[in-house]
């Protein structure tokens, strides 16, 4: 190996930085899930008969499907009895404001560097945090409030907006939709639920940072966003989880609704615990994200740096149903040591004139397998649709998988579609350029890296954007080679 | 399943009944078609082609030699004159109309029932080599029933002088053909395979045949095959290849015919092997043409080229499945795949799925697909120049596809994929004097 390779080793060993567990006394269910843990937890959360009903059906349809298997990862199957299905932060009532916060959740949080408190207005960024299962403090409610927009826990709009949660719960993401959302909607125990009116352009970017704290628990988080005619949001979503050696299972729904000229942004950073070098540990990143474009030209697009999870299953999806809307997927996944990630997207093109776009990342390095996986479907209806997909991979090491599994169906003949894939490592040449410059041969991979990803990097919020290269400079830390 | 013993049942009388092995081996491919049957949409490599209609049918083998200037006049039309030729009617070998004239001893061309009876031991080498009964109930039915079929072997160092032919007609309705070819070259050894698909019309009939092709070291194999069977025949071809070092296999496919019709084009890679794939369909009428290849780089340093193009007009569907996968010891992979597809009508349908499967680190590989219709402007042009609307279409159409007619080096192959492309154009009376 040339003496890139040691570099690259050297970024790829960096140590996880938000493995550390917070003692907190929590309330968490015994392990198991039956009709009853169901029951229990729609009880906790005060939740109208309606949802409990709709809980049940999940429960009762997730029992007739099976795991599915698809998907190009291998891991050993889930106890579903052995996981507990509800946790949360003890506390005697709901906390009225952050000083009620348990403030060692909030030195927690400061610790992975979240803006809860509104002095740190600078960052400007609303924040709905949810800690295990539920939802401990969303900031900035009432400049929110003032714009008409709705930014709260699931759990509260259920109780608050029940007619909103009724009218779009599942209207996307069916609970039969499959064994992870149907799992999901059974036993969901918070999320984030954001309502945009008519019109209304969201004053300042809204963001949930998930975080699994406690051993032994589920994640089922479900978040609903609704953009009414004319608005704009965009959202940002982060996860950590301490560093254990059993894995965990993190089973999520987001659902997204544009209408007439509305236009949802979604960018997420993802960077649940990945297990150690020896694949143990880690978190199971089952999600199930969608985005319906229902309305005349709306838009919905999906950013996500994928760089934690030991397995991740997921395919943010947009359903462009309105004429010429328009549905975007930009993603880079990063993949080092055992992690193997089979990630993607469907698109979905229903309505005349529609449009998307796919730009796939993929970075594969130690022993790592990383798959793109995505469909492009063009019903009959869906004319002069038009879709663009690239998906570059990149190998660094001679014993990690990169993969490139596209699915494209067209009914219609005045679409045009084009699908591009390439696979290569970072080639001598480059590093040898950058080298002979002056850079030292660590910075030469970041800074190629770091390109190979730009196109994707420069969809990401500006805040989103900087923290985004930092972890990909973690996750391939030790790795260039 | 039924059908699984009706196959059973009519299967009376296959060649190398006396062969205990072969005996064995049928028995054992037959469980594994009785437990699978055939391949379902269900199954990931069958998702675009839902094949239950040929579950429903009870397809029967030819039982008497039958008369055999039924299929004269298709013979004649396509046999090659320059060829060694075996023509196969209805899945059962026809001396008469084969052409083997002038064969050199050195060199072996004959049907496999009759290897089975002269060199047994040798098609027991061949045999299941290159395909196996576990992948799909395809080829593990083509085991336990196959009837004929050619068997070429080319020793080291030897180029036979012509091209071999494997003519294949079909004239009875719901006639069952199960044909099995071996092709095996020696070291440094070269030759040309065609194979051609031809029926009756209205000829609704199965074909399943199964292609195991070795190639040793340095050997070179060019491999051309045209599907053109009638409107109601369910098809399905399977080509599965071992390139030993350095050895080389260029494919070309070429497929308009049949009711449902799958070609798979399996090769198995070794070090600094090359192979190239080029290919073409035209899904017409209420056809579901199906190509699946998969490459598999196994050795370091070689090099893979798939180029494939398809057209669906009316109500036809068109899929193509293209898989490469790069095993980790084979750095230096050099691998490319391009699939270009036409959608020309409303009804009509195409499914891509290409796909790259890499486990080394130091390759190339990309691949590309796209969907479209002919350009509004390459029209408007033509039609400027006093050309009407469909000529100018069919132009176009035409002049996609012929690049991959013109890559056939074969001349008498190549003028029979240009005229089958030409008569199953969309608008086939305004074939005008443009060629």
């Amino acid at each position: 190996m040339s003496a890139t390779s040691e570099t690259l080793e050297n970024i790829i060993h960096k140590e996880y930085k938000p493995g550390f567990v917070t003692d907190l006394e929590s309330d968490t269910f015994p392990p198991g899930l039956n009709e009853d843990v169901i029951r229990a937890i729609s009880g906790k959360k005060n939740e109208p008969e309606f949802m409990l009903q709709w809980r049940l059906d999940a429960y009762r349809h997730w029992l007739t499907m099976t795991e599915p298997t698809w998907a190009y990862v291998n891991y050993e199957s889930v106890n579903y009895q052995s996981i507990s299905y509800y946790s949360a932060p003890k506390v005697k009532e709901g906390p009225k404001n952050l000083n009620e916060v348990d403030p060692k959740l909030l030195e927690t949080y400061k610790k992975l560097g979240i803006p809860l408190y509104e002095q740190e207005r600078l960052a400007g960024v609303a924040v709905d945090a949810v800690f295990d299962s539920v939802s401990v403090a969303t900031t900035f409610k009432d400049k929110l409030a003032s714009a008409g927009v709705i930014f709260c826990s699931m759990s509260e709009a259920i109780k608050e907006h029940p007619e909103l949660v009724r009218q779009y719960l599942g209207t996307v993401v069916p609970t039969s939709d499959n064994f992870f959302a149907a799992l999901n909607s059974a036993v969901f125990s918070d999320g984030s639920f954001v309502y945009i009116p008519k019109g209304v352009r969201c004053p300042m970017e809204l963001s949930t940072y998930f975080r699994i704290n406690a051993a032994n628990t589920g994640q089922f988080e479900r978040t609903l966003i609704i953009a009414e005619e004319g608005s704009h949001v965009s959202y940002l979503e982060g996860c950590t989880a301490p560093m254990r050696d059993e894995n965990q299972l993190h089973a999520a729904v987001v659902e997204l609704v544009a209408l007439d000229h509305a236009e949802i942004k979604y960018s997420t950073v993802q960077n649940w615990y990945p297990g150690d070098e020896e694949g143990r540990g880690g978190i199971y990143n089952f999600v199930t994200k969608r985005g319906d474009c229902r309305g005349r030209q709306s838009k919905i697009s999906w950013t996500q740096v994928e760089t934690g999870s030991a397995i991740t299953w997921k395919y943010p999806s947009c359903i462009l149903r309105g004429e010429e809307s328009v549905g975007e997927f930009y993603s880079v996944a990063v993949t080092n040591h055992c992690q193997q990630a089979d990630t993607g997207t469907k698109m979905i093109h229903i309505g005349k004139n529609t449009r998307s776009t796919i730009i796939s990342k993929g970075i594969s390095a130690g022993r790592a397998q990383n798959t793109y996986r995505g469909q492009v479907k063009i019903l009959k209806s869906a004319e002069n649709a038009r879709n663009y997909t690239q998906c570059d991979s990149l190998l660094i090491g001679d014993r990690c998988g990169a993969h490139t599994f596209p699915y494209i169906e067209v009914k219609q003949p005045s679409a045009q579609l084009e699908h591009e894939a390439t696979t290569s490592k970072i080639s001598e040449d480059q590093l040898f350029f950058c080298q002979q410059r002056g850079l030292s041969a660590e910075d030469a991979v970041s800074m190629i890296v770091n390109g190979f990803c730009k196109q994707v990097f420069k969809e990401l919020p500006m805040e989103f954007a900087v923290e985004a290269q930092a972890l990909l400079g973690i996750s391939l830390e030790g790795s260039v080679g | 399943m039924d059908y699984a013993e009706h196959y059973q049942t009519v299967s009376t009388d296959l060649p190398g009944h006396s062969l205990s092995w072969l005996q064995a081996l049928r028995t054992r491919a037959n469980i594994d078609f009785s437990t699978s049957g055939f391949p379902s949409p269900r199954e990931e490599e069958w998702r675009y082609t839902n094949i239950t209609p040929i579950e429903k049918k009870r397809f029967t083998p030819k039982v008497s030699a039958g008369d055999p200037s039924a299929a004269a006049e298709l013979i004649q039309h396509h046999r090659l004159d320059d060829t060694w030729s075996l023509v196969f009617v209805d899945g059962v070998y026809s001396a008469g109309h084969s052409r083997l004239t002038g064969l050199p001893e050195s060199i072996q061309i004959l049907p496999i029932s009759e290897a089975l009876e002269r060199y047994p031991e040798k098609v027991h080498t061949m045999l299941q080599q290159a395909a196996d009964c576990e992948t799909h109930g395809f080829i593990a039915f083509n085991t336990a029933y196959f009837r004929d079929g050619a068997f070429i072997v080319i020793p080291d160092k030897q180029v036979p002088e012509r091209p071999i032919q494997l003519l294949h007609v079909s004239t009875q309705a719901e006639g069952l053909s199960v044909l099995r070819h071996l092709i095996s070259l020696g070291i440094h050894a070269q030759a040309t395979v065609i194979e051609t698909y031809v029926g009756e019309k209205e000829t609704a009939c199965l074909t399943a045949a199964v292609t195991e092709i070795d190639l040793a070291a340095n050997a070179h194999l060019d491999h051309y095959k045209l599907q053109n069977e009638s409107d109601r025949t369910f098809h399905f071809g399977g080509i599965y290849s071992d390139q030993k070092a350095s050895a080389r296999f260029r494919q070309n496919h070429a497929a308009f015919g049949g009711l449902m019709a799958r070609t798979e084009i399996h090769s198995h890679l070794g070090q600094a092997a090359e192979c190239d794939l080029d290919g073409l369909f035209l899904a017409s009428g209420r056809r579901h043409l199906d190509t699946h290849t998969i490459l598999r780089h196994h050795g370091a340093h070689a090099v893979s080229r798939e180029s494939y193009r398809g057209i669906a007009s009316e109500r036809g569907r068109g899929v193509f499945s293209g898989r490469i996968v790069v095993d980790p010891q084979a750095q230096k992979t050099d691998a490319e795949m391009n699939n270009r597809n036409l959608l020309l009508s409303d009804d009509a349908e195409i499914d891509s799925k290409p796909q790259l499967e890499i486990h080394a680190d130091d390759v190339k590989c990309a691949h590309g697909v796209t969907v479209g219709q002919l350009s509004a402007e390459s029209i408007f042009y033509l039609q400027s120049r006093g050309i009407d609307e469909a000529s100018a279409r069919n132009m176009l159409t035409f002049a996609f596809a012929n690049e991959m007619v013109e890559k056939i080096r074969h001349d008498g192959h190549r003028q029979q994929v240009r005229d089958a492309l030409l008569a199953n154009l969309p608008q086939t009376d305004v074939r005008g004097d443009w060629l």
